[in-house]
């Protein structure tokens, strides 16, 4: 086995984005019947390297080999040609479509004789395969539903059989159980020994150490774009991983006061969010913030925070459950009224819902408050109110690179978020929400932003701070929140370790927490 | 761009669905009873009806999840009141003269099939992505170039095959702007239609000034069918039907065979869906658009042909009269499926053939009429069709990566 | 820097438009040219028509007469068409599509002549301002409907108002038909409308008043534009219609409810239409018939007018001065049919017309042609980019690509 060369290898990859460098000469090789998987935090790499592998991205520089041969993928067509079959994170499909069709789509049986020169589809035909490969490695799925009627571990399943049917011998799983329920993970983790047993290679890209250690033959781990090395799993345990993954460095120390927590602003309670599909995000979060504290919540992506968040600030009415400002319920009560119960919020997404991107400065900077004086009276603005406030924010925040009538989208990302950081905090709000507040932002941006966060703290507002980044967390916070699955499922000090914050973000039970 | 905006699906008592629908069926019992064969003389049952319409839908609407749905059954419970006073008010044999059923099928499958063409048109254009509010212009172009090409070579074929080019020119033009350059489709589609008035009466006056088409240019014959014709009903409704309408009806299934049955159908209708997916299976996104664009100009150019040359025998400024909107209205009305396209457009065909054939005794009403379809269409989109969903990808470009 | 940036974003907004306009009569002189005309003297003899020669001190005796006349006339064209432009320009900068100018216009202009012809002997600034706000008004209930089942019910705004265009057209001929329940009490038999009485005639401010003077409505139409500017650019109602139109999402997060912004704005753009047929109806036409009901083009003219004026209140404006230039110098009465047949020049006008809205659908001039970077959007118009859901704002991608996340390219891919 060992004399085979491997069906895939990558070498000496690099990617980079403009000034930005996403994978860095990372090396990575991959033999037939065996599932190697690609560790790393958000950002690490681990979906640009495999956009690369699948003819998404070209590579700044670096060779790919399948079966030992240099190739060209360009396009995925290119790589599916030679095989290569991907399961993306989010999925590529027609929602009204069947599932027969979703997987020929493409590559789609034709009858014979005439109807071949008509291409009349071969529906049977398509079924019939469909249900072959279905049965062959235990992926029940039902040909006839429409892809949207079926649940999101069906859908999974629909795109490993559409790689299997253009007879992928390299399987990418990218992120593949972040959206299943604990049974279909089981499931699919026999699917997996199954594909494994056939001779199919599988690449298993995750961030959970558990799933990790039980599926792969050997781990790879990614760290800021770069290769951390390549362990087997004999021998690993979620300790050595985390430690590989997180580094023990850690950039950012952050010089605060001992927190003195006041009464609570903020109090969540039981609180039941849906989200866009009408699926359940959050699932009973309770939780407190106290005036003079930064709480963290803490998790992996996509486990409720985003539901959760708008709740808290009006856009989104939850289900049930309560949501009370300074001992005000503003539960599904609107934006509006959460600005005025003194809540306020740096959005994750600035390009989006943080700024309105053609707008100048002074108008995005007006954005809560231009009903009321000295913005505007009467339902007239005051332009010169505007700017003079514009001018003042400017210089406070040191937004650089444009001043009151520059558009937002001529400014830096960093800059763009010292403009949303200087609105939100302007409106002496009685709770700050920050989502997210210093993704995408450079070193000294960040820094900005952590300061202002604690300066907000001493000035004795509560701050709910999400985010993704566990150094980030834990070098701000006063109390440390882990959300799971759309519930708040530990409290840890500050003091908690990566580790242990690492395994209770990725579902684990924590040993004396 | 789309045509109706997404909305929250709610699972709710069918009960309700289904009152809400039986409702507005007997709406349409209450009108039906006042015309022949029926015709009953008295508006009473009809109010009676019209009311427990209302009455029916205004329960329904109690029910949040299906408050359009009942408020449109009342609205068109309330509708059947008055248009059941004005057949009841009318003498029988008035009535009877309008509602001579084979004459209004004859005549409505003649004011339908320019619509046909066009919606078959614009289905294939919207299921690809691409809005095509262009039909409009494209069907003008279809009807000079039927007159010109008729004209020229004297024989109508010719005509129909420079009108269709024409009309698929047009499309093309369409097509660059929207597909290559990116524009936004609605405003291009309005350009469109401009530039296909401008041009078609500008050449009609270079080439035939003042005196308009000659009267005797080779038109599209019409099918005689002498089996049918000596059937009742059969005879006077189907029995001398032009070509080109039986071309049109014979599309409808043919469209829905290739969108529904065949590869390159299933393909168009995964890029107009998701073009992302669809490219990531290797499907080739911009050429289909460029295709289904240029192919529904050439459908819409026909009905076109037919409106010129195979009705009027002549061409006249701007004579396609909004009919393009109108095909635009059945497509969507028709939930882009063809048959339900030939459905809405033999609805419209119907209620015009009426509104002409009321005018000959009440010119009023026959006005009223002719709004009818339009005010229909709006409920019906607004309430009854609900879960009507366009491509899900239709007026946004693509952006290759 | 701040006012140097602005000098040449205006310098370009209006470099935009004029090549726009100056390739479209190249394209129209081209096809004069294949059928056998000379373009440069039919383009002089247009502009000869418009009566834009008036201005020239050296025009006199008869020919300015003429041109006094024929420029009266071409202001006439305009004021309609700055109000209907300013009716699709204001639905544009919230990311709507009214194309049911013309049905507004419509509805309008049915109230107008009924509120204009039923009292004999009212006062005559009563009674025009009565007229005009029945006008005002019913567009705006008219414009109202397409706003509301956006806004609640989620019916697209373009499908419904081209509805509302047919029924508006077909109620308007069945009440002035003969047999109509408006129809003229005097000319029993014709199709048309009663007559406006002269204490609701919108004084005439140049020219004859019995030969189609230029009336007051002009000025009703450039106040509008500077209300349009006031509202879009002044009021909180004009930030937070700017806000929807650039962004929805961020408007919601910043608590402005979309749905009322559609609404509120239809409701203006039917406002700014019915004030198109007031100043048509009161100010010339005085009468209507059910002929003009389907030849009138005036609400869909106001689609390119808003267009080519970028959705500004200045350049609505200017395109629809333009416009209503090119249909008074291609006019029968206007244009000297020994160089040019009047008929056709017509049908070049829409040509030119067709091709002016075809070269601002998209980029394509400021990109290609002037090589401006695409991202800055100024070969759009100024509309919401709402309008065209779905295309990436190139500003955010741009940014996001140099700040190099991961996830927000992982979801372009």
């Amino acid at each position: 086995m060992t004399d085979q060369p491997p069906v895939l290898e990558l070498r000496e990859i690099t990617k980079r984005f403009g000034p930005v460098v996403a994978n860095d000469r990372v090396d990575f090789d991959l033999r037939a019947g065996e599932v190697h998987a690609l560790l790393g935090e958000n950002g690490a790499g681990k979906s640009t390297l495999m956009s690369v592998l699948y003819g998404l991205y070209s590579p700044t520089s670096g060779e790919i080999l399948v079966d030992g041969r240099p190739v060209r993928i360009d396009s995925p067509n290119d790589a599916i040609d030679l095989g290569i079959g991907m399961v993306h994170q989010h999925f590529m499909f027609i929602p009204v479509m069947t599932i027969t069709e979703n997987i020929v789509l493409g590559s789609e049986p034709v009858r014979t004789g005439v109807g071949h020169t008509l291409g009349v589809l071969d529906r049977r035909t398509a079924r019939d395969r469909v249900r072959e490969l279905s049965d062959r490695y235990g992926l029940a799925v039902d040909p006839d539903a429409r892809i949207e009627d079926v649940s999101v571990g069906m859908q999974q399943r629909v795109e490993i059989l559409r790689a299997l049917y253009r007879n992928a011998r390299i399987l990418v799983l990218d992120e593949p159980t972040a959206v299943l329920t604990a049974q279909e993970i089981t499931e699919l983790m026999g699917v997996i020994q199954r594909l494994k047993a056939d001779g199919t290679a599988i690449i298993f890209i995750s961030h959970k150490l558990g799933e990790v250690l039980e599926v792969a033959d050997r781990v790879t781990v990614l760290r800021r774009g770069r290769s951390m090395g390549t362990v087997p799993r004999a021998g690993a345990t979620e300790q050595s991983l985390a430690r590989m993954v997180v580094g023990r460095d850690v950039i950012f120390r952050v010089e605060k006061e001992e927190a003195t927590p006041g009464d609570p602003i903020l109090e969540v309670e039981d609180l039941h969010v849906v989200d866009d599909r009408g699926l359940e995000a959050v699932r009973g979060a309770t939780l407190t913030v106290r005036a003079g504290e930064i709480v963290a919540l803490a998790g992996v992506d996509g486990n409720g925070q985003t539901e959760l968040v708008e709740a808290i600030t009006g856009i989104r009415a939850p289900v049930s459950g309560r949501v009370r400002v300074d001992g005000a319920d503003i539960t599904g009560r609107g934006v509006r009224r959460a600005t005025e119960a003194g809540v306020a919020h740096i959005a994750q997404d600035r390009h989006r819902v943080g700024l309105v991107l053609p707008f100048t400065l002074a108008e995005n900077l007006g954005l809560r408050r231009y009903r009321r004086p000295p913005l505007s009276r009467l339902g007239w603005l005051n332009l010169r109110s505007f700017a003079e406030r514009a001018a003042g924010l400017i210089s406070a925040f040191d937004v650089r690179g444009g001043g009151a009538e520059t558009p937002a989208y001529a400014l830096s990302g960093g800059n763009q978020q010292k403009v949303c950081i200087a609105r939100e905090i302007d409106s002496e709000p009685r709770l700050l929400v920050a989502h997210q507040p210093t993704r995408g932002l450079d070193v000294g941006a960040i820094e900005f932003v952590h300061s202002r966060l604690i300066e907000q703290r001493d000035a004795g507002r509560g701050v709910l701070l999400v985010s993704l980044e566990s150094e980030e967390v834990r070098s701000l916070a006063d109390r440390i929140l882990v959300i799971y699955e759309g519930r708040i499922v530990a409290e840890f000090p500050p003091e908690a370790s990566e580790e242990e914050l690492g395994i209770a973000m990725t579902g684990g039970t924590v040993v004396g927490a | 761009m789309t045509l109706s905006v997404e909305r929250p699906r709610l699972a709710a008592p069918a009960e309700h669905r289904r009152l809400g629908y039986a409702a507005a069926g007997l709406a349409a019992i209450a009108w039906i009873l006042t015309l022949p064969p029926i015709l009953v003389r008295t508006p009473l049952p009809s109010i009676v009806l019209g009311l427990l319409a209302a009455l029916v839908g205004v329960v329904v609407a109690t029910d949040p999840s299906h408050r359009r749905l009942g408020a449109c059954a009342a609205g068109l419970g309330l509708i059947a009141i008055p248009l059941a006073l004005a057949m009841t008010n009318q003498t029988a044999a008035n009535v009877r003269i309008v509602f001579t059923w084979s004459a209004v099928v004859a005549s409505g499958l003649t004011f339908a099939t320019p619509l046909i063409f066009g919606a078959l048109g614009g289905i294939i254009s919207e299921r690809s992505g691409v809005v095509n509010i262009g039909l409009e212009g494209m069907m003008l172009m279809g009807c000079y170039f039927g007159i010109f090409g008729a004209d020229i070579a004297h024989t109508w074929l010719i005509g129909a095959v420079l009108g269709m080019a024409a009309g698929g020119l047009l499309a093309l033009v369409h097509a660059y702007f929207s597909i290559h350059l990116r524009a936004n489709q609605v405003v291009s589609g309005t350009a469109v239609n401009l530039l296909a008035v401008g041009l078609t009466g500008y050449l009609f006056i270079a080439q035939y000034g003042d005196n308009g088409t000659p009267g005797t240019l080779p038109q599209v014959p019409n099918v005689n069918l002498p089996v049918v014709t000596h059937v009742v009903f059969f005879g006077d409704a189907f029995g001398h039907t032009n070509l080109l309408t039986w071309v049109g009806l014979l599309l409808v299934p043919v469209v829905w065979w290739f969108l529904f049955r065949t590869r390159a159908g299933l393909r168009l209708r995964a890029i107009g869906e998701q073009p992302l997916a669809a490219s990531t299976v290797g499907l080739r996104v911009m050429a289909t658009r460029y295709v289904a664009v240029t192919v529904s100009g050439v459908f819409a150019a026909l009905g076109g042909v037919y409106l010129s040359d195979g009705f009027d025998g002549s061409f006249n400024f701007n004579m396609t009269d909004g009919r393009g909107f109108i095909a635009l209205a059945a497509v969507i009305f028709g939930k882009w499926n063809p048959f339900g396209a030939l459905g809405a457009a033999l609805l419209f065909g119907l209620s015009s053939a009426l509104a002409y054939r009321l005018q000959t005794f009440s010119q009023t009403l026959g006005t009223l009429f002719l709004a009818l379809p339009y005010a229909l269409t709006l409920i019906a989109v607004a309430g009854l069709i609900g879960r009507s969903r366009p491509p899900a990808a239709s007026g946004i470009p693509y952006v290759k990566e | 820097m701040r006012s140097r940036t602005r000098i040449a974003r205006a310098g370009r907004g209006l470099l935009i438009p004029l090549v726009t306009v100056v390739l479209a009569f190249i394209a129209g002189g081209f096809v004069v040219l294949f059928t056998g005309h000379d373009p440069f003297s039919t383009y002089g003899a247009i502009f000869d028509g418009t009566g834009l020669n008036w201005l020239f001190p050296w025009v006199t005796g008869t020919a300015r007469t003429t041109a006094a006349f024929n420029l009266q006339q071409t202001l006439v064209a305009a004021t309609p068409l700055i109000l209907t432009g300013l009716s699709v320009a204001f639905a544009f900068r919230v990311g709507l599509f009214n194309i049911g100018a013309q049905g507004q216009y419509t509805v309008g202009g049915v109230m107008a002549v009924w509120i204009g012809s039923i009292f004999p002997n009212m006062n005559p600034v009563l009674h025009i301002v009565l007229a005009i706000a029945a006008a005002a008004l019913m567009g705006a209930a008219w414009a109202a409907i397409a706003g509301w089942l956006r806004a609640v019910v989620g019916t697209h705004e373009v499908l419904s108002t081209i509805m509302l265009n047919w029924i508006a057209i077909w109620v308007a001929t069945y009440l002035f038909q003969a047999g109509g329940p408006l129809q003229s009490t005097t000319e029993a038999g014709n199709p048309v409308s009663n007559t406006i009485v002269p204490s609701a005639h919108l004084p005439v401010i140049w020219g004859n008043p019995l030969l189609q003077g230029l009336s007051i409505g002009i000025f009703i139409s450039l106040a509008a534009a500077v209300a349009f500017w006031a509202i879009m650019n002044r009021s909180t109602l004009g930030y937070e219609i700017r806000a929807v139109g650039h962004s929805p999402d961020a408007a919601r997060g910043a608590g402005i409810s979309v749905a009322r912004s559609y609404a509120v704005t239809m409701a203006i753009c039917g406002v700014f239409a019915g004030l198109a047929a007031a100043t048509d109806v009161l100010g010339w036409e005085f009468q209507i018939s059910t002929g003009d009901l389907t030849i009138s083009q005036v609400g869909f003219l106001g689609i390119a007018v808003a267009l080519l004026g970028r959705n500004t209140a200045i350049g609505t404006v200017a395109a629809a001065l333009l416009f209503g230039a090119l249909e008074t110098g291609t006019s029968v009465r206007a244009l000297n049919s020994n160089v040019f047949n009047p008929e056709l020049a017509s049908q070049l006008t829409l040509i030119i017309e067709g091709l002016v809205v075809l070269l601002v659908s998209t980029d394509l001039i400021a990109v290609r042609i002037l090589g401006l970077p695409a991202k800055l959007g100024l070969g759009r118009p100024r509309a919401g980019t709402a309008l065209d859901r779905g295309v990436p704002d190139e500003a955010a991608t741009a940014a996001a690509v140099t700040e190099g996340l991961e996830g927000k390219l992982e979801q372009g891919v």
